[in-house]
């Protein structure tokens, strides 16, 4: 097991004022502190080469876990046990591991190409030239950014910016790596290439992900497994379609007949099914059983032009979800 | 080279590559000094013309030109103000993410930081002072063991200086804003460490409270070693001194800095 959490809290004191200038004007002489507890008694498993989705609103509490995690904060109570190391101890063996992404936040050298971020890393890490080599032009390849090197970092696309990131962040080869958002304000292609990168080095390495995102479609995609934090409290650890079908079992159903069917038939099945029938065409959102029964049935109605069964969006799914997580889950 | 100096020997070579990036910034940086060297000979020359002086405190007017002007070197090549100030947002701003998840040290990395940064004026000003007793002969640089000495002090008021600055820039763990801080010594220490006008000038009460702090050590020190106005013989004990004065520092720092770490709250991401 790489990844322990045992009843892990966080809180952080923070002060409160006012807003305008009397409001800043009181708080200088009398501030006042409120604790805000940003993790609860977290407590998670992580297996070897898993990519782990963490879930929740904004302000849930993902990324002060992934911030606990790689060690970059110490906790209020709990522990962590990462391959044996406590990450706040912060120890060279074991940030030689792991590795952490942030979609919001730039690790690169700002001013000057990747390719010398790349060797500056190259030295910290103490990574032996061959393996560098090696490594780099492997994940050039794979994200395909090969003429992008040699430009200034702040000259570079959002999305050719978060490729960069991500090599210099594997090019040591850690076990665990942690994305933090990686697709935030990126296009749908971007979003989709980085999505198929991270597939198949998970798949080719074994390296553990943890992944946040407020894209559904990247954790659809991508986790089999997800964590979910509300208000700083464990809701949720499982797999993700059965969260999915638990929020929503519904599924989305277009019959098309090829010939406008019998109306007294469609007036009966419409007593016990729920449909809009517009001509030919019959649209239906119900659960997965009832939905099966609703098709064998249209079948005694008339012969099908095309049928269509698809899942709900997860995105739409996901929202009701965390608009009131607690109704899904009693 | 191991692996250790390679690497923070790469952040040197970064900073060298970043201010190469800029070349009219570096180019302007180096010599702004001079212009400060202009102002000092001016007032000072008024000074003695106007009251007729032979000398101040046992510094001719050439005597005292040459210190002020070592010590503008002196100052610029120590001075890691601008350092501690990227530093200090660094921590407010939640940048310092990116060296706390590196097998890095936050103080040595910025330490090299600011040598790389630093050495566009080592180059000029170590070709400066080649010239000096050449241009200038027995202005200062008297013997080779003077070279010796004032490249040995300046390089502890280096890390001397750093360190102190290291300090002050822990406090942004608790306070967030302590860029306030740093400008007040910044500017206390311009002046107590003898940068503008040298220590032998400042009454005896204040003296004696200054050389109860690392401040004499910084500028006044190596400048005193290269002018011949320290004896010899006691270049060894001020320089035990000194050195006692960095492992405090260097302590006072690191026990800052693990309680600091402690309450990082790493925003910004």
């Amino acid at each position: 097991m790489p990844i322990q959490v045992n009843e892990l809290s966080k809180h952080f004191k923070m002060f409160k004022r006012e807003a305008g200038l009397s409001g800043a004007f009181h708080s200088f002489f009398n501030r006042k502190y409120e604790t805000f507890h940003a993790l609860k008694d977290i407590s998670v498993q992580i297996e070897d080469g898993e990519i782990l989705g963490i879930l929740g609103e904004n302000g849930a509490g993902k990324t002060t876990l992934i911030k606990l995690l790689v060690g970059l904060l110490h906790p209020s109570s709990g522990g962590v046990n990462i391959n044996g190391f406590t990450p706040w101890n912060r120890k060279s063996d074991f940030l030689k591991q792991i590795s952490v992404v942030m979609g919001q936040k730039n690790q690169l050298w700002w001013d000057i190409p990747a390719s010398e971020s790349f060797l500056l890393n190259q030295k910290i890490y103490e990574i032996p030239e061959t393996q560098y080599k090696n490594t780099l032009n492997e994940l050039v390849d794979l994200l395909s950014v090969q003429d992008k090197l040699n430009v200034q970092v702040r000259r570079l696309s959002l999305g050719e910016r978060m490729k960069m990131e991500i090599i210099a962040a594997l090019l040591h080869r850690p076990k665990i790596v942690l994305l933090d958002e990686p697709t935030i304000g990126l296009d749908v292609i971007s979003q989709l290439k980085i999505r198929e990168f991270v597939k198949c080095y998970n798949e080719k390495y074994k390296t553990t992900f943890l992944l946040t995102s407020h894209y559904m479609h990247d954790i659809q995609a991508l986790c089999k497994r997800v964590y979910v934090i509300h208000k700083g409290a464990s809701l949720y650890d499982g797999d993700f379609e059965k969260l999915v079908n638990r929020i929503n079992p519904k599924r989305k159903l277009i019959f098309e007949f090829s010939e406008i069917p019998d109306t007294n038939k469609t007036k009966i099945l419409s007593e016990k099914y729920i449909f809009n029938l517009n001509d030919t065409i019959l649209h239906a959102e119900l659960p997965d059983k009832e939905l099966t029964n609703l098709v064998s049935e249209l079948f005694h109605l008339g012969i099908p032009a095309s049928i269509t069964m698809e899942d709900l969006p997860v995105e739409d799914t996901m929202r009701s979800f965390f608009m009131a997580p607690e109704k899904f889950l009693e | 080279m191991n692996s250790y100096l390679k690497k923070y020997f790469s952040v040197i070579r970064m900073t060298w590559i970043q201010a190469l990036e800029y070349k009219a910034n570096a180019i302007v940086g180096t010599f702004a000094i001079f212009s400060g060297l202009a102002i000092e000979f001016l007032i000072w020359k008024q000074v003695f013309q106007a009251q007729d002086l032979q000398e101040i405190r046992g510094f001719t007017f050439n005597g005292l030109m040459a210190y002020i002007f070592l010590c503008m070197i002196v100052g610029q090549l120590k001075s890691s103000w601008a350092t501690s100030m990227e530093m200090i947002d660094s921590i407010r701003t939640g940048e310092m993410n990116k060296y706390l998840i590196r097998p890095i040290s936050f103080f040595t990395y910025h330490f090299m930081m600011f040598i790389g940064h630093n050495s566009t004026f080592y180059i000029v000003y170590t070709t400066v002072l080649i010239l000096f007793p050449i241009v200038l002969p027995g202005w200062a640089f008297p013997t080779i063991l003077h070279v010796i000495g004032f490249i040995a002090a300046l390089l502890i008021s280096i890390y001397l200086s750093y360190s102190i600055y290291f300090c002050m820039v822990c406090f942004a763990f608790w306070f967030g804003e302590v860029r306030a801080l740093v400008i007040a010594y910044n500017i206390s220490n311009i002046v107590l460490s003898g940068q503008i006008i040298p220590l032998r000038l400042f009454p005896d009460s204040v003296r004696n409270i200054i050389n109860l702090t690392p401040l004499q050590f910084l500028v006044d020190f190596p400048v005193s070693i290269a002018t011949a106005n320290l004896p010899i013989n006691l270049w060894i004990p001020k320089m035990g001194m000194a050195l006692f004065w960095c492992i405090i520092m260097t302590v006072t720092g690191r026990v800052i800095y693990r309680s600091g770490i402690r309450v990082y709250g790493g925003y910004g991401a």
